[in-house]
């Protein structure tokens, strides 16, 4: 496990994730092994920790932040909340979450926003461009589709694609050698 | 303010079997009536059938053979999957075979989700399920192609006594698609009962059928109608329901995926001269036509530039661009309409159009890259012409709003413009000289919607 300080901050990545130096990671966060983190990727623990699973994978642009509710100012006293990750996520491209929640196997599509007060269980996808802003626990296996978020529950779940992420972090070490960017683990 | 160029705040009317008003941008010229047509007064035909997503011509009998979700109505796409099966010869031993389901990509609805069976070939082997009415509705038809047989018979044997002359024959058949001299009617019958119609000798045999008898008992509901919990996922919503109007299932468990809708590609054709209006390409990944007649590229265009603050009973001068399509110098007039003119039932304001004639210069193609071209001299009245810029110019007309009220004002004028037809033959001059295409002059009804009075 290698620690970063910088101006304050705790980073705590453990061996065997792959974590690209062009992504941003700001604050108390931990990243589990085999997660991949692509650059230009954004974790940001502002209002609270975040603990991040293993075997996840977070695309360019996606912004994963632990950030404070919209009507509360930093400097009243409110108690950090921990954002919890498990294992298996897939947060796609552009997406956004906020969710304090997440459990397994989930996969938020392509610029798809979930909000702070969304639970998601296991085996849910947020389909592309889909906005979840309510107050609930989303039930395993659902899927929300559409313009108009439209809800079913899915019976199969795609297959965990683990052969990625030998794929991923040879991408990544290839690409040192020609960019000559800094990968920081292991 | 891009509102302004908004299509619908200028309208054109045609002078059809109906009185329509529409955007010169939905409407076609017929250049052999010299007359704008629109949508409701050309006839549809179909040109061909084609796949929307292997744009691919289909025959109209066959079906595609991609398939639509139930769920979402994407198109469903065939996946793969190795499952592990008993050799034929050796049952102890498995080995992987492949098995395929069509699966969704949007709604990640897959075939297995209704029960059915994975299929050993990747294409061709998925029925739509058979509907159990079907046997009953072939019999209902057999049994009304006689009955309609013997009244078009004795329809026709009418007609003939009364008209003497030699005319074609009106095949007035009822359950057929009609030719050419009898045009498809709005709400006339349904294509897919085309050709029911016995040929002419055939034997009629007749045949009897069974009327359909009324129940006394119904199936009663189940006891837990009412207070059994709605199961929200397993619900289907009416627009899943409604797009399989044969089975309309009330469960998702039941929602089977359909055949591909195919699109059609048609042509349209006007109905007083019988010329093809627009005519598109056979090939489905050709946008273009091989005729196209649309108004735009004949009738000069008005549309509104600017309007200034409009207040009831004083005049304000209004900013209109007319544009010219075609390629010579046209002439505009433009008058305003009469006091009792049958046309002018929506306008709100009085308007005072320019009197002098407005000349426009042809539209050049190379004006764009022909930056040294001398601008044609047209001695503009600058009380009248604001500006001008290659096939357009810009004018005023003066406004004053008739009546209070939050409505939109509108106004009324005439365009009165020349037509070369090029369609008409050239008649060959006697001197010897270059034959010019006859000039008509056209008229057209044109109404504004300027927007509401200024608060």
């Amino acid at each position: 496990v290698s620690h970063k300080t910088h101006k304050g901050q705790i980073v705590k990545i453990a061996a065997g994730a792959v974590v690209c130096v062009e992504s941003e990671i700001r604050g108390d966060v931990t990243i589990g092994p085999r997660t991949v983190v692509h650059p230009k990727a954004r974790i940001i623990a502002e209002a609270g920790p975040i603990v991040i699973g293993e075997g996840n994978l977070i695309e360019e642009q996606a912004l994963i932040i632990n950030s404070y509710p919209e009507n509360i100012t930093p400097d009243s006293e409110v108690e950090p909340k921990t954002m919890t990750i498990g294992v298996n996520n897939v947060f796609e491209v552009g997406c956004t979450s906020q969710a304090l929640k997440i459990g397994d196997n989930n996969v938020i599509e392509s610029k798809a926003e979930v909000g702070r007060n969304v639970i998601l269980t296991s085996g849910c996808i947020i389909g592309a461009f889909c906005r979840v802003n309510t107050c609930e626990v989303i039930p395993e296996n659902t899927v929300i589709y559409g313009s108009g978020c439209m809800r079913r529950v899915q019976t199969e779940r795609p297959q965990v694609k683990i052969p990625c992420f030998f794929k991923y972090s040879s991408i990544f070490s290839s690409s040192i050698e020609s960019t000559g960017t800094l990968l920081h683990s292991f | 303010m891009a509102s302004l160029l908004q299509p619908e705040r200028v309208v054109y009317l045609v002078r059809g079997e109906k009185k329509i008003r529409a955007p010169l941008s939905l409407l076609y010229f017929c250049r052999y009536c010299s007359e704008l047509r629109s949508l409701e007064c050309v006839s549809h035909e179909v040109d061909s059938h084609y796949c929307p997503s292997c744009l691919e011509n289909m025959p109209s009998a066959e079906m595609c053979q991609l398939f639509d979700c139930p769920c979402c109505m994407h198109t469903l796409s065939t996946r793969a999957t190795n499952i592990p099966a008993p050799l034929p010869d050796d049952p102890t031993k498995t080995t992987m075979k492949k098995a395929y389901y069509l699966a969704c990509g949007f709604c990640r609805w897959t075939s297995r989700d209704v029960g059915m069976a994975d299929k050993s070939v990747a294409s061709g082997g998925w029925q739509e399920p058979e509907n159990p009415h079907t046997q009953r509705i072939n019999k209902l038809i057999e049994y009304y192609q006689p009955l309609a047989h013997r009244e078009k018979q004795e329809r026709d044997r009418k007609k003939l006594a009364r008209r003497r002359q030699g005319m074609p024959l009106a095949f007035s058949e009822k359950y057929g698609l009609g030719t050419r001299l009898q045009r498809q009617r709005p709400g006339g019958p349904l294509s897919s009962l085309a050709g029911l119609t016995l040929k002419e000798g055939e034997d009629q045999k007749e045949i009897t059928i069974e009327p359909a008898q009324a129940l006394d008992e119904v199936e009663p509901l189940p006891e837990d109608c009412y207070t059994r919990p709605v199961d929200l996922p397993e619900v289907t919503t009416l627009r899943q329901r409604l797009l399989q109007p044969d089975f309309q299932p009330a469960n998702a468990s039941q929602l089977h995926p359909r055949h591909k809708h195919l699109l059609m590609k048609r042509s349209l054709r006007c109905r007083k001269c019988e010329h093809n209006l627009s005519k598109p390409e056979f090939n489905p990944t050709s946008i273009k036509f091989k005729i196209q007649l649309v108004a735009v590229s004949y009738i000069p265009e008005v549309r509104i530039m600017s309007i200034p603050n409009l207040r009831c009973m004083k005049e304000s001068q209004v900013l209109l661009t007319l544009t010219n399509p075609v390629e010579n110098i046209t002439h505009v007039t433009l008058t305003s309409c009469d006091e009792e003119d049958p046309d002018d039932i929506n306008s709100s304001a009085k308007v005072l159009v320019p009197s002098k004639e407005l000349v426009l210069a042809g539209k050049d193609a190379a004006a764009d890259y022909d930056e040294l071209a001398e601008p044609q001299d047209f001695q503009d009245d600058p009380d009248v012409v604001a500006f001008r810029k290659s096939n357009k110019i810009g004018f005023f007309i003066k406004v004053i709003p008739q009546k209070e009220g939050d409505a939109d004002v509108t106004v009324s004028f005439k365009i009165r413009h020349d037509f070369r037809n090029l369609a008409a033959p050239i008649r060959p001059s006697e001197e010897g000289g270059e034959g010019t295409a006859e000039a008509i002059w056209l008229t057209h009804h044109v109404e504004l919607r300027l927007g509401p009075l200024a608060s």
